[in-house]
């Protein structure tokens, strides 16, 4: 689900492999991150630009994810995000929470 | 209403004829077909994530991985170890049977069977898994209900001066997530409750109560000390959930409003929920009501802030969860908000009546439903 695009000195760039983000394939997603982050021990970025919906089971496994991950001071970083997907961030107040870029040329500047 | 949707199955077969074959009538039968070519490919499949099939159909004797392999390969993945299975062969070996079925496979068909005889049996297995699923979810409902534990009211509360309804609608008819509660304090004050825990279906139900019951304390303990403060409230709970080790890795969304009858002053404070809409009859217009808090166990500082709503006579105050805002049109699912209030909005000219709006609006086919949905209005007599 989850492909290693990039890997930089202090982050992973990684893509998200899936049209359809919910309940399905959020148990799934949340295992692959944490086995990367700890085999790598360092933050990930996430490319979502092919997600087109995500529920809000999926959304629940994004921030358990980012909870741990500053648990080990590292970061979880969303990239890509659709514009109905901005909006919902927007409107729950998780851009507040998450750093987002629009691309990962943006994180390696 | 359970929603009907096409059965998909993953046929897997290194033979491309006969898996072509065997495509062609199950697709005819009304079957959503995944091909794979291999025990590999299918595991590929599977593990790309996306929607699981409701049934694997696979060769026995293949290349490299055999069906006995690809078999095993599941049952240790709890991801996949539930997928009803069932063996194809052109053997019909008794010892080859019962290893197969040793490995938890449901069933097992010889090859050379009629495919529409295959298309049968597929189906009367899938029904009998439905079936089967359906009785163990009626026995939870029922210990549930024994239980007298309710994550959704059976009715409205009566508050002088306003007229409160809601509307639910569980996803695929069995409780998720969602979470409607009313406590009065006194004659005085009401408070609203509406909660979304992050996931679906029976274990985001199961949790709702940890968080009721949390909720429920800090309004009963505010109200206690005399404190009429939604967000001291919510930061209380999140606090508390933020050190609670069951619920601390399960997030929730929440509104949380208190009605004062003799101001008619009505307190909202919002953690990481969809922003309220009100409908002011004067000006015709439905405008968000946003909060600033973050969902409920996320951080231990949530930055709950409280909002005053002074509601007119004739105005409405709609709170809802996130599923109400789920479309699903040609392009596939989306979340759209600004969607929700602008078909929302015609009805709020034509009907005061929340029951003609829910049964016009909510109970339509125009989209599928995709989550829990929720809404409570509150309507200023």
């Amino acid at each position: 689900m989850i492909k290693v695009y990039k890997e930089l000195d202090d982050i992973l760039l990684v893509k998200l492999d899936i049209k359809e983000a919910s309940l399905e394939n959020g148990d799934a997603f949340k295992a692959e991150v944490i086995k990367l982050f700890e085999k790598q021990q360092k933050s990930i970025a996430i490319d979502m630009s092919s997600v087109e919906y995500i529920d809000s089971s999926f959304l629940g496994s994004i921030v358990s994810v980012f909870k741990h991950l500053i648990s080990f001071k590292s970061e979880l970083v969303l990239v890509g995000l659709s514009k109905d997907i901005t909006n919902l961030f927007a409107l729950t107040r998780l851009d507040k929470v998450f750093k987002i870029y629009n691309n990962f040329d943006e994180i390696s500047k | 209403m359970a929603i009907h949707k096409p059965k998909q199955i993953l046929l897997v077969d290194d033979d491309q004829l006969f898996l072509k074959l065997i495509e062609q009538v199950f697709k005819k039968s009304g079957f959503v077909c995944t091909r794979a070519p291999s025990a590999e490919a299918a595991i590929e499949i599977l593990e790309k994530g996306g929607e699981m099939p409701d049934l694997i159909l696979s060769d026995y004797e293949m290349l490299k991985m055999n069906g006995f392999e690809f078999r095993r390969y599941l049952m240790n993945d709890t991801k996949f170890q539930d997928i009803p299975f069932v063996f194809l062969t052109f053997f019909s070996d008794k010892d080859l049977m019962e290893k197969g079925l040793d490995l938890q496979a449901i069933d097992y068909v010889i090859k050379d069977t009629p495919i529409n005889v295959i298309v049968s049996k597929v189906n009367n297995i899938l029904f009998t898994v439905d079936k089967q699923r359906e009785l163990s979810e009626n026995e939870v409902k029922k210990a549930a209900k024994s239980l007298n534990i309710k994550s959704i009211p059976v009715k409205s509360p009566h508050i002088e001066s306003f007229k409160v309804d809601f509307w639910h609608q569980a996803y695929h008819d069995i409780p998720g997530g969602d979470f409607i509660d009313f406590i009065k304090v006194n004659d005085r004050y009401h408070f609203i409750v509406l909660g979304d825990i992050m996931g679906k279906k029976w274990m985001a139900w199961f949790f709702t109560f940890g968080f009721l019951s949390y909720v429920r304390s800090a309004v009963r303990f505010a109200a206690f000390n005399n404190e009429y403060s939604t967000s001291k409230i919510l930061q209380q709970v999140n606090a508390i959930i933020c050190f609670d080790e069951v619920l601390k890795d399960i997030l929730s969304s929440l509104s949380l409003l208190l009605i004062d009858s003799e101001t008619n002053k009505i307190t909202y404070s919002g953690a990481g929920d969809l922003p309220l809409l009100h409908y002011s009859l004067e000006a015709d217009e439905l405008n968000m009501v946003s909060s600033s808090g973050l969902l409920l166990g996320l951080f231990e500082e949530g930055n709950y802030s409280e909002k005053e709503i002074q509601l007119k006579q004739g105005d409405r105050l709609f709170i809802f969860t996130d599923g109400m805002i789920d479309f699903i049109d040609a392009t596939g699912k989306k979340s759209d908000y600004n969607q929700f209030l602008k078909t929302l909005k015609p009805f709020m000219e034509k009907e005061n009546n929340f029951t003609d709006i829910a049964s016009k609006l909510f109970n339509n086919n125009l989209n599928e439903q995709v989550d829990d949905r929720s809404i409570i209005s509150i309507y200023k007599n």
